[in-house]
């Protein structure tokens, strides 16, 4: 009975072991920490608005989760590459201006679905995402450069971002 | 406590109850005053270990053993129920075992409840604050109706012998205790429902409708899926504590109860779990139809490795009963018959688990995601949800296959159209698994949305028609077949019985797990999009460290219901004393 129970409790250690040491040395170790509000000076440059809005697309705004680089069979959201030139066309068969299709697509993206895609998107501006005014203007503007033409700038885009937020019900 | 009187029983439970629900609004009411204030946004700090882990591993032993005491009882009544009409003794004597462990460890689930419900105010007390505010009164009807549990569950228990001959009362109670502790479930539900997909307030958090606060997203997915997953639970302890009789009986007698014991219980446990999926499935909707950035961050974000990690552990669980089964042909008269065909059972088996685990790729930084793109250049294709939801359905089906193996192995059907039935359970076979098959390739054609939405429970629908049209097959096949011989109860090699304790043990981290990708899923708030978490614990571990407290949590889990078995000896022996005394 003894060496039973002896086995039995080297089992449920051992198997418990096993499943810890596959979890340390198999499984990546990244820790995700609640992302930090990302300061952008007054008068940035055009190509450092890009930058930090790439960032923001990789990192904090989590928008890779969805959206792929490339197009692809069976994507769920449009690809990143040539979205500038797509969003300048479906502006201009909207008649409304590429700064505003842009910033409407992030804090009030229901109003307008890309064919053959779902509604599935949640507003940037609010929780659980919360970017801040300047953020939203960096990621437009890495959005824009994606085969498309730049025309943002922080602060000067903000009474355009401010007029899509207030249409979109938000402060 | 089984000699006891029905009356002095269920007091003696109430006053236990009471005493440890008393000694927990003491404590909380005592250290209260002695701790310092907790810090301006509402957090005080548990020494040494943090306050998080300490709630992880604390709500991680309430839940399991919550899950246990809640799940058990529902196959308990269904075994009385049938022993009742079939007068089966084996089947009442099953169903009040599982009942004796059930009513002892309600007392540990009360002491771990209770320690819980003394560290969340202390340590969060704005947090639990606000969803006082929101959710109070179901408190407090959680409260009355566990009271109610405690009250049938020991009246249940101590009244087995005397309401013997008023059968249909009991089964009756036995019924009521399930519905007690649905009840119980669907509350506690509600609380998780709130904290991860929020309703019935506003942006800022203040009530709107407390029956929208309570009706979320979740709430009902989240139930099921719980309820489901307990009966899964409790069956396998259930099958780890005959395994463990087995292993220690001394006589033939014993050694054949608790084999069949634990044969019973992990079928049960083994055949619910085949609904977990489809459960699963339906909480998955309810996510992404609340949040299909939460959706997709659990599916395929920070916690996409840890799927591969369930299904290193699912596949390791589907591995462990099959070796049972196909251990078990050894005690069937003319399971011989069937050995020809494990070999082919494992090859199934191990391609599935090859596919299930073979990882999306997972970009960890900015210079990956730009390197690699979505999927891995060489094994993407098998990384993604087409290919795992096809092997994880054939590999279900080559289990259930084992199954049907052992159940029909010493028997021989006699009905005239027996070649025609071997014939038709070749074709059910092969067209399920064929159609499970290009179901999955069709998959990879087609846009998220129709392979998530239409496909996937196609495959699964088309996989539990089988199973069906199998089992009424089977049963009209078999019906009066010639019995080559009776199944050799207790006639195992003891590694069979490892194999249902491992199940166990894999079952307990796997629940582990789940429940820390879902409280993971709210990531840095304590009420998603309402209510922040800015404590320093506001961030999700590497999941190496995740690894370390569940495994904590799994070992005190199980060191615990050692002591639960070992205490059921204990009072087993004191029981035959005072008879052999009499």
């Amino acid at each position: 009975m003894k060496k039973g129970v002896l086995k039995l409790a080297i089992i449920v250690i051992g198997l418990n072991l096993t499943f810890l040491y596959i979890g340390l040395a198999f499984l990546p170790q990244s820790e995700s920490r609640p992302p930090k509000v990302i300061k952008i000076a007054e008068g940035i440059s055009q190509e450092e608005l890009i930058q930090v809005g790439e960032e923001i697309v990789f990192g904090k705004g989590q928008c890779m989760v969805c959206h792929v680089g490339k197009p692809e069979a069976g994507m769920r959201s449009p690809a990143m590459s040539g979205i500038g030139a797509e969003m300048e066309k479906e502006a201009k068969a909207r008649g409304i201006t590429p700064e505003e299709h842009v910033f409407e697509a992030l804090v009030n993206p229901s109003k307008y679905i890309v064919k053959g895609f779902e509604d599935i998107m949640s507003p940037v501006h609010t929780p659980p995402t919360s970017m801040t005014d300047g953020e939203i203007i960096a990621v437009a503007a890495y959005l824009q450069s994606q085969g498309g033409k730049v025309t943002l700038s922080y602060p000067g885009s903000l009474p355009i971002l401010k007029a899509q937020i207030s249409k979109a019900g938000g402060k | 406590m089984a000699e006891a009187g029905v009356t002095k029983g269920i007091v003696k439970g109430i006053i236990k109850f009471t005493a440890i629900l008393g000694a927990g609004f003491i404590l909380l009411f005592v250290l209260k005053k002695m701790l310092l204030a907790p810090t301006e946004d509402g957090y005080r700090f548990f020494p040494l270990i943090g306050s998080r882990d300490w709630i992880w591993i604390v709500a991680q032993l309430h839940l399991n053993f919550a899950a246990f005491v809640l799940g058990v009882p529902l196959f308990a009544v269904t075994m009385e129920y049938i022993g009742w009409k079939k007068s089966d003794e084996r089947l009442d004597r099953i169903a009040y075992d599982f009942t004796k462990l059930f009513t002892l460890a309600y007392t540990v689930t009360a002491v771990m409840g209770s320690i819980f419900l003394v560290s969340l105010p202390l340590l969060y007390p704005k947090f639990i604050d606000y969803m006082m505010q929101i959710l109070g009164p179901t408190w407090w009807l959680y409260l009355i109706v566990m009271y109610g549990e405690v009250i049938v569950c020991y009246y249940y228990f101590y009244s087995w012998q005397k309401l013997k001959a008023r059968k249909g009362f009991h089964v009756a109670l036995g019924v009521l205790l399930n519905v007690l502790g649905a009840l119980l479930l669907l509350i506690t539900s509600a609380w998780v429902g709130f904290m991860t997909t929020p309703a019935g307030v506003t942006p800022e958090g203040e009530l709107v409708s407390r029956w929208g606060a309570i009706h979320t997203h979740m709430w009902i997915p989240l139930f099921l899926h719980r309820f489901i997953a307990n009966i899964v639970f409790g069956a396998g302890i259930a099958a780890a504590y005959a395994a463990f009789r087995f292993i220690i009986a001394k006589t033939d007698e014993e050694k054949a109860y608790f084999d069949w014991m634990g044969y019973t219980s992990a079928i049960i446990s083994i055949g619910v779990s085949l609904l977990l999926p489809g459960v699963g499935y339906l909480l998955g909707v309810e996510i992404y139809s609340f949040n299909e950035q939460m959706g997709i961050q659990l599916m395929g974000g920070f916690f996409a490795w840890l799927w591969v990690m369930q299904a290193i552990l699912i596949g390791a669980i589907l591995f462990f009963i099959n070796y049972y089964l196909w251990i078990s042909l050894h005690k069937m008269p003319g399971g011989e018959r069937y050995f020809k065909y494990v070999k082919f059972l494992f090859i199934v088996l191990l391609l599935g688990y090859a596919v299930w685990l073979t990882p999306h790729d997972v970009a960890l930084s900015l210079e990956e995601a730009r390197r690699t793109g979505t999927y891995h250049p060489a094994l993407g294709k098998l990384g993604v949800m087409a290919a795992k939801n096809t092997a994880v359905i054939l590999s279900y089906l080559a289990t259930f296959l084992s199954f049907a193996i052992f159940r029909m192995s010493n028997k021989e059907p006699t009905v005239s159209w027996a070649k025609s039935g071997h014939t038709a359970r070749a074709v059910i076979i092969v067209v399920s698994a064929v159609g499970v098959l290009g179901l999955g390739i069709y998959s990879y054609v087609v846009s998220a949305s129709v392979r998530v939405k239409v496909l996937s429970p196609i495959q699964f629908g088309l996989f539990l028609v089988a199973l069906v049209a199998l089992y009424i097959l089977d049963s009209r096949m078999y019906k009066g077949a010639r019995i080559i011989g009776e199944p050799r109860w207790g006639k195992m090699p003891e590694r069979s019985q490892y194999a249902l304790i491992a199940i166990t043990v894999t079952f307990t981290w796997l629940m582990g797990m789940l429940g820390y990708m879902r409280a993971g899923a709210r990531q840095y708030w304590h009420v998603y999009g309402i209510m922040k978490n800015t404590s320093p614990d506001a961030f999700l571990p590497t999941h190496g460290y995740a690894s370390i407290v569940i495994t904590i949590s799994t070992l005190l889990f199980l060191l615990l219901v050692s002591l639960v078995f070992w205490s059921i000896m204990k009072l087993e022996k004191v029981v035959e004393n005072r008879r052999g005394e009499q």
